[in-house]
């Protein structure tokens, strides 16, 4: 059987929720792809779209962003600065000509393992036939 | 050696030298480019100069020197990293450029040679094409002692005689190239010598900004080092770097580690051009500047090009072929500036 | 039209007054239709002033010089320093009023309405006219810019064909600040304020993928764009620094330890993540005033990248740049009306 390409996700949880949720499915002994690399944050909002830029540079395949749902953010406005400053890293990625799916943020609270799951599982799926991310990675 | 060939059979000297990498003028929306990527076999009719100058092919923006690599048996190993063994032929070197690529082999040549440089300089060849007239508006090389025929740090020199080229081997290498397709070639007759000899002349006339006295320039440079004529030159400059990044002869370069990996230790060592312009250009680990303002800089760049290289070498470092004039974003017009200098205080 | 007598008047008038303590405008090269930044500070000298539709450069950006100098001094002259500024001038100053870089008074301002005119494309004016070398570049009272040639020939050429790309989408073509404005405040109708970018918007990723490419792989890394950039004023880049903020104190290990995002090479990955980098900081900050894409030497379309970005601030925050100093920047504030539906 041929090898199926299997995508390197970076993944910036943010502490409080999203994180939680993700530790929630593990505990849960919920299944999913094991393709992402988690990398905790204190909040959503102390993301700087260099650090996505960076991932990406550094070969990662796709990226995630993920926070708690507006309203629910630990530091009360963290997450409202991120959905702003992501939605334009977002839109400029896309119009230098990244594929969107390479870039994607989602709210999962601390509750939510099994949409913690269901969204790692819809990434690889989508980054899948995508292929290795070659435009942004550094080469050498 | 002096040859005649037609225009009509450049095309196929440019197939003669299939084994060589050729970059030939090409058209771009901001102007001039010398390129691989020949749509048309041809030098055409309106071409001026490159904007980006061949020292770019020569002395490129980035340059590996070695890469590292740790690994658990044997410790750290460096891996030199030289240029690849090709052969290069550059088309549509005006005469400016092949001074400036002269100067250039002074400074990285004499008693220590840069490898890097000289591998790749000893694999090019530079086909010149005297100006029939300046290629722009801020040429001034007579006044550096240059001129629109100058045959220095040229293999060949192309003349353009409307249907065809005169063709002056002036090296070894140059007179190689043409013996690649020596049946294109025939000998010229005194027509067209003189033909030549009247565009050379007219060429030097149509010149139209001039520097005088420049000889005077590096006692008078040196005089007013400590002036404040200096920060009123600089006012306008945005330590933007195009002047010195465009310049056929600056060479500055900056070197660093781009680190892969820590552990295992993985990286390599970069050469890239770097500018005078910079602020931090001569930052210190001490934390001091000597040269923290644009006024020092301004200095530093004019003195280099016209009392530094005087000192070292006894030739201008400028080639007068005015890319700074015409592309600096605020108007420092370095001809003004020096005019300016050689009557400050007089 | 704007009446360059009155504009010497009024300089005149202010630096005879001693209340500002140098004037920036523009001059003529020594020979040639072409301008450049020039410093007054004597009112006699008010007469190398000129105005002609090849005033383009941003004189906001000397204001970074001033306040480098008035840092460095130890009792600096705190008098305001005056200066032309056309309407995307004038809202570059109001985002810097926004972001406290400079205060409303550090400035005395004399605006210019471009009116239903604007500055010209040098690039476009060359294209224009093959061969002819032009020697005066002038307004005139109809919607064209007259040019007079090297042998004496009078053309006149329609606005729209050689003004810059931005003046034909500009949101502000008289000073939204200023105190005083020459010429009339006539609002110019702009049908398609992002006509610039929808060839782009339509492309498919790949087709973007590979324009963005052709322009980054011609990048030098010559940090010019950032260089000319009124926004651009950190001391130190976060992209790729060519000034530190070290002292003498500074240790060696904090010197070590700086993060370095973007390596100096400019292989594509590393330009396009410059670019990348200084597109996403100057969001809700670009005025557009299109410096960054005039001095490029190998003309990358700069301009293109942070309109995009202006476009998104419109459309998905309501967020207008430079209108009015007492905003908030654009990512400091939200709605809880955002749009979210990119979020899963």
């Amino acid at each position: 059987m041929a090898e199926e390409f299997e995508p390197r996700i970076v993944a910036f949880l943010c502490k409080w929720c999203s994180s939680a949720g993700a530790d929630l499915a593990g505990v849960s002994r919920m299944e999913y792809p094991p393709n992402i690399i988690p990398i905790q944050v204190m909040c959503s909002g102390s993301v700087s779209p260099l650090y996505i830029f960076s991932a990406l540079s550094h070969g990662a395949d796709g990226v995630l962003v993920s926070g708690c749902h507006p309203g629910d953010c630990h530091y009360i406005k963290g997450n409202y600065y991120a959905r702003r400053r992501l939605a334009l890293v977002k839109k400029l990625l896309e119009y230098i000509g990244l594929e969107p799916q390479r870039f994607q943020m989602s709210w999962v609270s601390a509750t939510e393992g099994l949409k913690f799951t269901q969204i790692i599982k819809d990434l690889v799926r989508e980054l899948q036939p995508l292929g290795p991310q070659n435009k942004l990675r550094r080469k050498f | 050696m002096e040859k005649i060939i037609q225009k009509s059979a450049f095309p196929q000297w440019l197939k003669s030298l299939q084994a060589f990498k050729i970059f030939l003028p090409k058209r771009a929306n901001y102007g001039w480019e010398l390129n691989l990527n020949h749509e048309v076999q041809e030098i055409p009719e309106d071409y001026t100069y490159p904007v980006v100058p061949p020292k770019k092919l020569i002395f490129p923006q980035e340059e590996i020197f070695f890469e590292f690599e740790q690994n658990p048996e044997d410790g750290i190993k460096l891996k030199e990293i030289l240029p690849e063994a090709e052969q290069q032929v550059i088309f549509g070197v005006r005469p400016c450029d092949g001074l400036a690529v002269k100067a250039m082999d002074l400074v990285f040549g004499g008693t220590y040679e840069d490898p890097y440089y000289w591998r790749r300089r000893r694999q090019t060849i530079l086909v010149g094409l005297a100006c029939s007239q300046p290629p722009s508006e801020n040429c001034f090389c007579l006044s550096v002692e240059g001129s629109p025929s100058s045959e220095e740090g040229l293999d060949i020199l192309l003349t353009d005689l409307g249907d065809r080229y005169f063709v002056k081997a002036l090296t070894e290498q140059g007179k190689s190239l043409l013996s690649a397709a020596s049946s294109l070639f025939n000998e010229p007759d005194p027509r067209d010598r003189e033909a030549r000899e009247k565009i050379h002349l007219e060429a030097e006339k149509k010149i139209k900004r001039h520097l005088s006295s420049a000889r005077e320039l590096p006692e008078k440079i040196k005089a007013i080092f400590d002036s404040d004529f200096w920060d009123e030159e600089s006012l306008n400059c945005l330590r933007c770097g195009i002047c010195t990044y465009l310049c056929p002869t600056c060479h500055c370069f900056d070197i660093n580690d781009e680190t892969k990996s820590l552990a295992p230790l993985k990286g390599r060592r970069v050469r890239t051009w770097d500018t005078c312009q910079f602020p931090d250009f001569t930052m210190h680990s001490s934390g001091h500047n000597p040269r923290p303002d644009r006024a020092s800089r301004l200095r530093q760049r004019l003195s280099h090009k016209f009392l530094y290289f005087i000192l070292l070498f006894d030739r201008f470092q400028c080639v007068g072929c005015g890319r700074c004039v015409t592309l600096c974003p605020v108007g420092i017009d370095i001809i003004e500036v020096l005019t300016r200098a050689s009557n400050h205080g007089a | 039209m704007v009446s360059l007598e009155q504009l010497k008047e009024e300089v005149k008038k202010i630096l005879s007054s001693g209340n500002i303590k140098y004037f920036i405008g523009y001059e003529n090269f020594s020979s040639g239709w072409q301008v450049r930044p020039a410093f007054i500070r004597k009112p006699e000298d008010v007469d190398r002033l000129v105005w002609t539709p090849a005033c383009f450069h941003n004189l906001v950006r000397f204001l970074h010089d001033e306040k480098r100098r008035r840092a460095r001094e130890k009792n600096p002259d705190t008098r305001p320093v005056g200066l032309i500024v056309k309407g995307c001038d004038s809202r570059a100053i109001n985002v810097l009023i926004q972001e406290k870089y400079i205060e409303r008074k550090d400035v005395y301002l004399i605006g210019v309405s471009c009116e239903l005119m604007g500055v010209i494309d040098e690039l476009k004016l060359k294209r224009h006219l093959p061969g002819l070398k032009p020697r005066k570049i002038l307004f005139s009272p109809k919607e064209t810019i007259k040019v007079i040639t090297d042998d004496d020939k009078e053309i006149e050429i329609e606005a729209s064909e050689i003004l810059a790309d931005r003046c034909l989408e500009c949101p502000a073509n008289f000073p939204v600040v200023a105190d005083i404005i020459l010429g009339e405040k006539i609002k110019k109708k702009v049908t398609s304020p992002y006509q610039s970018i929808s060839p782009y918007e339509k492309m498919s990723v790949e087709e973007r993928w590979s324009f963005w490419q052709e322009q980054f792989s011609r990048c030098l890394r010559c940090y010019a764009c950032r260089s000319v950039c009124p926004m651009c004023y950190c001391d130190e880049c976060v992209a790729d620094s060519i000034v530190y903020a070290v002292t003498a104190d500074t240790t060696a290990e904090e010197k070590a330890q700086k993060i370095k995002w973007v390596e100096r090479n400019p292989e594509p990955s590393e330009n396009t993540f410059y670019h990348l980098v200084r597109a996403i900081h100057l969001a809700g900050r670009c005025v557009d005033c299109g410096e960054c894409e005039r001095v490029c030497p190998v003309e990358i379309p700069l301009r293109l990248l942070n309109k995009k970005l202006e476009k998104e601030a419109r459309e998905l925050f309501g967020y207008e740049v430079g209108f009015d100093a007492s905003q908030p920047p654009l990512i400091a504030c939200f709605r809880d009306n955002d749009p979210q539906d990119f979020i899963r």
